[in-house]
């Protein structure tokens, strides 16, 4: 049966194996180029200390359109394959009434779902890992000096190959469900794009229990005030957490660790920085009084700094790959879920 | 041993019963003709003992088995789906690919001996294929497969006249080579009479007349004759269907003997004749019970 099997998802695997063979040539081309824009703009601008920023921007704006492209197909391939891999497996057989020809041969309903699930889903998490490996690989160096490389989470790594066999199984069942391909197709886009917002969402900031830091507030990324439609003044503080973290919440505290309210910011403003100026704004409009060279500013902000700290919930660095494994398990849990479901229709409702 | 046999055998899809109650007996080693109008759940026994259905109550029973999804007893039936369902994207070498495959008793001659009586290029896709022309791949690949039973819905419902001749060719062919018991639905009589030679009429899930095509023949006639009540028949003449027009009576009877009374003009039924009587009665007993069953709600 994983012959037949085969046969059936040759032409459809062909073509893509194709289309990510000239990916692949292209992204070596590129990734080559840029490489080496790398070793020549960036590499010994940060060796010798110097400011960056010029030469950064020139390298991270390098070839902005393939960036994009590549970003977008990797996030687009897992639903692409569930909708046009995962959605017609079994549902063009209903639809079109060839289960019936292939369930009267001597071959159980069992096997034969095993076998084509099976051989699409392998050729499924094979062509979404070679993408996600073609893309990580051509965005190492810009993932290199980007913040954090929790940024791109879902795009790089492991994950995509548990996005796509998910995305697959959700295919599948939605095609045994609904018995028709279109419609099933549309179902299984709309499960994964639900599925993926949801563990993005409530599932990965929780994955392993985040670290909390308390820092200064003369070592925060920013430190500001803000006055919404000309009314009272209010701290706004950007935490950073530890280089390469990914910060999940910042907020200020005081002595005893307890979140401070708008209103007692305000308080302590009107109270401690009554030098600062208003900003006499149209209504609804925003504010914003940067780090002038400002005596007034740097006062407040020490002011501020002996009342108040920034208390952060962050991930390490160091659980960038744990969190790519455990995210991927849970996509591969859900593919497995999804399958059980579609074996047990299969198998029992079909037939009553 | 019988080929298909069904006690009480019933099927539900949501409220609604596709089969109810159906008993009824199948030889091996026939051809056997299942008629009735659509929607008389011929699909749906056929369904049930191939094994693609699981019956809701009642028992089925196939060569002797449970029919279903284990593969010995995939294997004995073989099943042509109504408008004979192949793979479009496939060639045809493909199908037999698949047949060969899948299946442990493959017979790899037939198949190609088949194909090649058929004209057919190994190498065209099945969607390009014409009705008949895919209805004839589909038997090839049911027959080849070397199944006990040969299960066939509605085969020949969706061809032209010159497919449907050629088709029925086929089966006669299969018929008078291999051993097979056949089973085979149409609501055409007139398909069937050429092929079969046993005979199973099924109205609204219920049997309504079952036997071998020449007893059945044999043992019905119609008479002919003056107006006369249909109840002072002799016994063991059956009155199936009577018709009264002024002064002249027409019984279709069945009877266990010669018909004796020189007041009748007796003449042989054709099949169809002979179908399309039980056809009527079943469908006025029909009718009586609902309206009874009006009367009874009443």
């Amino acid at each position: 049966m994983t012959r037949f099997a085969w046969l059936q998802a040759r032409s459809q695997t062909l073509i893509v194996a194709g289309l990510l063979a000239i990916l692949a040539v292209l992204a070596a081309v590129t990734g080559v180029q840029l490489a080496h824009l790398y070793s020549s703009l960036v590499a010994p601008c940060r060796a010798s200390g110097a400011d960056c920023g010029f030469a950064m921007d020139r390298f991270i704006s390098h070839d902005s359109f393939l960036q994009g492209s590549l970003q977008l197909l990797q996030r687009l391939a897992p639903a692409i394959i569930g909708a046009f891999w995962g959605a017609p497996l079994v549902a063009r057989e209903l639809e079109t009434g060839t289960s019936r020809l292939v369930w009267t041969q001597t071959v159980t309903r069992r096997r034969w779902l095993l076998s084509k699930v099976a051989v699409v889903g392998l050729a499924s998490a094979v062509a979404a890992g070679v993408l996600s490996l073609t893309v990580t690989w051509w965005f190492r160096s810009l993932d290199q000096i980007s913040g954090t490389q929790f940024g791109d989470f879902d795009a790089r790594g492991v994950v995509p190959i548990g996005y796509t066999l998910a995305a697959f199984a959700f295919g599948v069942l939605a095609g045994v469900l609904i018995r028709r391909t279109v419609p099933a197709m549309a179902a299984s886009i709309a499960a994964f794009v639900f599925a993926r917002i949801a563990v993005q969402q409530w599932v990965r900031p929780h994955l392993l229990p985040p670290r909390h830091l308390t820092s200064s507030l003369l070592k925060a990324d920013g430190f500001g005030f803000i006055s919404q439609g000309g009314g009272p003044l209010d701290l706004v503080v950007k935490g950073s957490g530890p280089p390469g973290s990914w910060v999940l919440s910042s907020q200020l505290v005081d002595h005893a660790g307890h979140a401070t309210t708008t209103a007692q910011r305000m308080a302590f403003l009107h109270k401690y920085c009554p030098f600062l100026p208003t900003p006499t704004a149209r209504p609804k409009d925003r504010v914003h009084i940067g780090p002038a060279d400002d005596q007034n500013f740097r006062t407040c902000q020490q002011a501020a700094s002996r009342a108040y700290h920034v208390a952060l919930t962050y991930q390490p660095k160091a659980r960038y790959w744990p969190f790519q494994w455990l995210e991927a398990g849970v996509f591969v849990l859900l593919a497995a879920a999804a399958l059980a479901g579609c074996y047990w229709v299969v198998t029992r409702r079909l037939a009553s | 041993m019988t080929a298909v046999q069904a006690t009480g055998l019933g099927k539900r899809y949501g409220r609604r019963w596709a089969l109810s109650d159906c008993t009824l007996s199948i030889p091996s080693g026939r051809v056997v003709g299942l008629v009735g109008p659509n929607g008389a759940g011929k699909t749906t026994l056929l369904h049930l003992a191939s094994g693609l259905i699981e019956p809701t109550s009642g028992q089925i029973d196939v060569l002797g088995d449970q029919p279903g999804s284990a593969p010995d007893a995939l294997a004995r039936v073989g099943f042509l789906a109504q408008e004979s369902p192949v793979y479009a994207r496939l060639t045809v070498a493909q199908h037999l690919q698949m047949g060969r495959w899948l299946n442990p008793a493959w017979d790899d001659g037939f198949a190609a001996r088949r194909l090649d009586e058929l004209d057919l290029d190994p190498r065209r896709r099945a969607g390009t294929l014409s009705g008949g022309q895919r209805a004839q791949l589909a038997l090839t690949l049911a027959v080849a497969k070397r199944p006990e039973l040969l299960l066939l819905d509605e085969p020949v419902a969706s061809l032209d006249p010159l497919a449907r001749r050629d088709f029925l060719s086929t089966l006669m062919e299969v018929v008078a080579t291999r051993e097979v018991s056949i089973v085979l639905s149409s609501h055409l009589i007139a398909d069937l009479e050429r092929v079969c030679d046993y005979l199973v009429v099924l109205v609204a899930g219920r049997v309504a007349l079952v036997g071998d095509v020449e007893e059945l023949l044999a043992a019905h006639c119609r008479l002919s004759g003056p107006r006369r009540d249909a109840a002072d028949l002799p016994a063991g003449q059956i009155v199936i269907e009577a018709s009264h027009v002024d002064r002249q009576s027409t019984l279709i009877v069945r009877t266990d003997g010669p018909v004796l009374d020189p007041a009748w003009s007796v003449t042989p039924l054709t099949l169809e004749d002979l179908v399309l009587a039980y056809l009527r009665r079943a469908r006025d007993d029909g009718a009586e019970r609902s309206s009874d069953a009006l009367a009874v709600s009443r």
